[in-house]
């Protein structure tokens, strides 16, 4: 993978599309098809593609193994954290009614953070995979 | 529409189910059975949606309207679930494809049955 000029030129601007594309899928989760599984998964593969082009280790610099992992952990954080703040303001776990003055807002935020919590946990799980699939080294 | 052709995206489910049964069982390699095993679960993950869609039934989010017709959202939720599942299993099974191939420098199933009937 060092001088492949052409695959390198031709998969770079995808990155940014598929990126975008992911977060799209994210944020429109709630008024149309999509969600935090499916946007994590696209946005996932737009780093996967560019570990594909330019290799593990430019990758690893992007994002480190240790990034990862507070990733996973922070979008599981995310999403307990707003069902005791729905309990700490007077609700049941994840009311999402009672995360704000007007419920339909609240059921708004409420569901936006979650799915940003499950979108995080998705797309450091599915990166983290493939590196660690792409990094092992035989042992013998 | 209940004759055979009427029911086309069933007869669909089948020839997907049946090909990844063909792959999973006929092939050596255990990557290609890896890929049949996913073959196999999308074709019952399709079974369930096209279960849970109601002809002419909208998104499951309530309108209003009191002669609106809904799609069955129990059936998709699971099948939520039965992709994630899916994942992790696939990876698992992925993990011990590395390992065997560490330990037996193959990973077509008859030369690692060979390899240790020979030792």
């Amino acid at each position: 993978m060092k001088k492949n000029y052409i695959l390198k030129v031709s998969l770079k601007p995808l990155i940014p599309f598929i990126m975008i594309f992911g977060l799209y899928v994210q944020f429109h989760g709630d008024f149309g098809p999509g969600g935090g599984f499916q946007a994590g998964v696209i946005f996932a593969s737009a780093i996967i593609l560019y570990t594909l082009v330019f290799g593990l280790r430019a990758a690893t610099e992007v994002v480190s193994a240790r990034t990862l992992e507070i990733l996973v952990a922070a979008g599981v954080l995310l999403y307990g954290g707003v069902g005791l703040a729905a309990m700490a303001r007077g609700g049941n776990f994840l009311e999402y009614s009672a995360l704000a003055h007007d419920p339909l807002h609240g059921q708004h935020y409420g569901i936006l953070l979650i799915e940003l919590g499950v979108g995080l946990t998705v797309a450091a799980v599915m990166v983290g995979l493939f590196f660690l699939f792409a990094g092992r080294r035989s042992v013998r | 529409m209940s004759s055979a052709l009427g029911l086309f995206n069933y007869w669909l489910v089948i020839v997907l189910m049946m090909t990844g049964l063909y792959v999973l069982m006929a092939k050596q390699n255990l990557i290609k059975k890896v890929i049949g095993l996913n073959v196999f679960q999308t074709a019952v993950i399709m079974f369930y949606i096209l279960l849970g869609k109601v002809h002419g039934g909208t998104a499951p989010i309530l309108t209003g309207r009191p002669d609106e017709v809904y799609s069955n959202p129990v059936p998709h939720v699971l099948m939520l679930t039965a992709i994630v599942v899916g994942i992790a299993t696939t990876a698992l099974a992925l993990a011990l494809v590395v390992r065997l191939q560490e330990a037996f420098g193959t990973i077509e199933e008859d030369e690692i049955r060979r390899q240790e009937e020979g030792a």
